[in-house]
């Protein structure tokens, strides 16, 4: 009997000490999401009914700090949330189980909208907001537009054709990498015109790809990098896979004239890096600031807001030194063509 | 096709698949330990996130990656004591609390994570291990880089193979921990104290598991993410079983693991063409293969997850 009771009190002992956890790492995220919207609420105060605030929740398959696309996307929302007036928070690391019943917690919390920031949530997007129809979803990458969905779908074209380029006028053996995540159809079709864009710059060019079946394992990152070198002689890589691109760079350091492409945050303004020569940058604050602003005067829902070259979603990051200027200035004009649609017709 | 199959492939092929298989023999150790005491420990997963997690911050706060694989260890045995209490003190249900450490583990690294570093999106990386490549041994052309110019920590990886072999099978000591594991009360009744043998092996499995899991932020990638442990605690769990629970067996099925892994990220890269979730498929048909070649004629220890009560008939 007194066994029972020990592991009855050790068992809640466990639950509550786990439970304090996820508890205070949510007070400590919003306590300093408040320490930041203090000034913009003062200031919404003079515009707004002052009775409500609203919120916005992201759900995260990979981690806020991979140093790719999860930091990206977080600093989006914090950005367009200080302009807005949102408060924010998030929850990362998720397994793709948990995404539906992560959203729907939030939904349950009375979070006004949820961004899900990959075309990976589609299914659980669309499962919870069919239930939840007060609640508005913005789902980066998506294709889904209902009452409650906005898509937000940056230009896989154009990102693949900026990346592809650059990768194709870098390149010295001729030989470039790509690496997935999951085969999205995103990502098939970046990975599509990425090949398209290098062979229009470089007729030689051998594209080599692998999917690493994941976004967080880094360590896969490592060795796909590493397999590309050795048997390829590939000396530029781009990715769309998260912290397994932070892999692949790491291994990339480790030789000389060896490059990276990063996406979709203009990596080389927040981070030192010898490997990454240039960023296909996505501006997701801009088309993030546009739900907001439609959740709070009603119009939110039924549309995609699509983000490319023409509208400023889309741009060049900074290059890095290893870019010679000639590069630099041919690159600028491709990018140029891919904006006026004539680069690939 | 033909020109790619050459030395320098086979050598870098074999190479990736020492790298990649070192983790999974580690922890697959540490189970081994476990589960010859009669403790199924399915929460390796969660000993090796959190075991990353505390290798990756003492060795980037300290700048010694040995410092931080230690610290790893210990922090895998304090998490594995919760396992250790609660099944053996308590005569809790094994799978349960296995489990209980995988969401939990986890997700208290990820916790600390962010109290260390607060909520930011920048990327962190510590210091790496060097390679210590062993004297001569790593002169020899092809096979010198393959086994002879690694960390330390894959020398000892290896090293325990050989060891748990005459540990288990040659010493008193080594067979009075196996009686645990196949009948505790004969084994209590020869003056074995079975509850303390069985902590003894928590404590092992905490170490190497722990190990293990440090092994990936201090000798494999120099940056802690959530999720980079990636299943492998479960691959490792899996590897014991394949292995018959013996040493030689778990080598074997986590080199195999770490080849044909190896193996189909090279074949990736080379058909580019291919659908990949094919060739991922290898390493787990390769396991069903074997398994069905062979199929089970050992199993594992008797008492294997069975709560053992000392006053009870």
């Amino acid at each position: 009997m007194k066994r029972r009771v020990a592991a009855l009190f050790l068992a809640i002992a466990m639950v509550a000490g786990m439970l304090a956890g996820c508890g205070s790492s949510q007070t400590s995220a919003t306590a300093a999401s408040q320490a930041e919207g203090t000034t913009q609420a003062a200031t919404q105060a003079e515009t707004q009914a002052p009775d409500k605030t609203y919120k916005v929740a992201m759900i995260l398959d990979s981690s806020i700090a991979d140093g790719g696309w999860g930091a990206a996307c977080y600093n989006a929302m914090v950005a367009a949330a200080a302009e807005t007036g949102f408060e924010t928070q998030y929850t990362d690391g998720l397994a793709t189980a948990d995404f539906a019943s992560s959203i729907r917690s939030y939904c349950d919390l009375g979070f006004d909208l949820i961004f899900a920031p990959g075309n990976q949530y589609s299914d659980a997007v669309k499962e919870v907001a069919a239930d939840y129809p007060d609640v508005d979803f913005a789902l980066l990458n998506g294709v889904v537009e209902t009452e409650n969905i906005t898509s937000l779908l940056p230009d896989a074209e154009q990102i693949g054709y900026m990346a592809g380029a650059l990768a194709g006028l870098m390149s010295k053996t001729n030989s470039i990498g790509f690496i997935g995540g999951l085969e999205l159809d995103t990502t098939k079709m970046k990975l599509a015109k990425y090949e398209e864009a290098a062979k229009a710059v470089n007729p030689d060019i051998t594209v080599y790809s692998a999917y690493a079946g994941s976004f967080s394992d880094t360590a896969k990152g490592m060795e796909i990098a590493e397999s590309m070198i050795s048997l390829n002689d590939v000396d530029v890589m781009f990715g769309d896979a998260s912290a397994v691109d932070s892999g692949a760079r790491e291994v990339l350091a480790n030789y000389e004239d060896k490059y990276d492409i990063g996406q979709p945050g203009d990596l080389l303004a927040t981070q030192e890096s010898t490997v990454i020569i240039g960023s296909v940058v996505t501006d997701n604050a801009r088309m993030l600031k546009i739900c907001m602003e439609e959740v709070m005067s009603g119009e939110f829902g039924n549309k995609t807001i699509y983000g490319n070259l023409e509208n400023g979603s889309l741009s060049v990051g900074t290059f890095s030194d290893a870019v010679p200027e000639d590069i630099k200035a041919q690159y600028l004009e491709i990018v140029e063509q891919i904006k006026e649609g004539t680069f690939i017709q | 096709m033909t020109t790619i199959w050459n030395a320098t492939f086979i050598s870098e092929l074999l190479l990736s698949m020492i790298r990649m298989a070192t983790p999974i023999l580690i922890v697959a150790i540490a189970e081994l330990y476990s589960e010859k005491a009669g403790l199924v420990n399915i929460g390796l997963d969660g000993i090796m996130a959190f075991g990353s997690l505390v290798g990756f911050l003492v060795s980037y706060i300290t700048g010694n990656p040995y410092l931080g694989l230690f610290a790893g260890a210990f922090g895998g045995i304090a998490i594995n004591m919760v396992y250790a209490v609660c099944t053996i003190q308590l005569g809790a249900e094994q799978i349960v609390y296995g489990m209980a450490i995988n969401i939990f583990a986890p997700a208290i690294a990820s916790f600390i994570y962010k109290i260390y570093f607060g909520i930011s999106s920048s990327l962190i990386s510590a210091q790496l291990m060097k390679p210590l490549p062993i004297p001569v041994l790593s002169h020899i052309p092809y096979v010198g880089d393959v086994l002879f110019n690694h960390t330390p920590i894959v020398y000892l990886a290896y090293l325990l193979v050989p060891l748990t072999y005459v540990f288990f099978n040659k010493t008193r000591a080594g067979l009075n921990y196996t009686a645990v594991g196949e009948y505790p009360k004969a084994a209590e009744s020869l003056g074995i104290n079975v509850i303390r043998t069985k902590y003894i092996a928590s404590i092992i499995c905490g170490f190497l598991a722990g190990l293990g899991g440090a092994y990936l932020t201090t000798c494999y990638i120099s940056t802690y993410s959530d999720g980079v442990v990636s299943g492998r605690g479960f691959i490792a769990l899996s590897a014991v079983i394949f292995g018959r629970w013996a040493p030689g067996g778990v080598l074997l099925a986590a080199l195999l693991f770490g080849f044909t892994d190896a193996l189909q990220l090279r074949l990736q890269v080379l058909n580019s063409g291919m659908p990949y979730q094919l060739l991922a498929m290898i390493p787990y048909l390769c396991t069903l293969f074997v398994l069905a070649f062979f199929g089970i004629k050992k199993a594992g220890p008797k008492a294997n997850g069975k709560p053992y009560f000392k006053e009870e008939r």
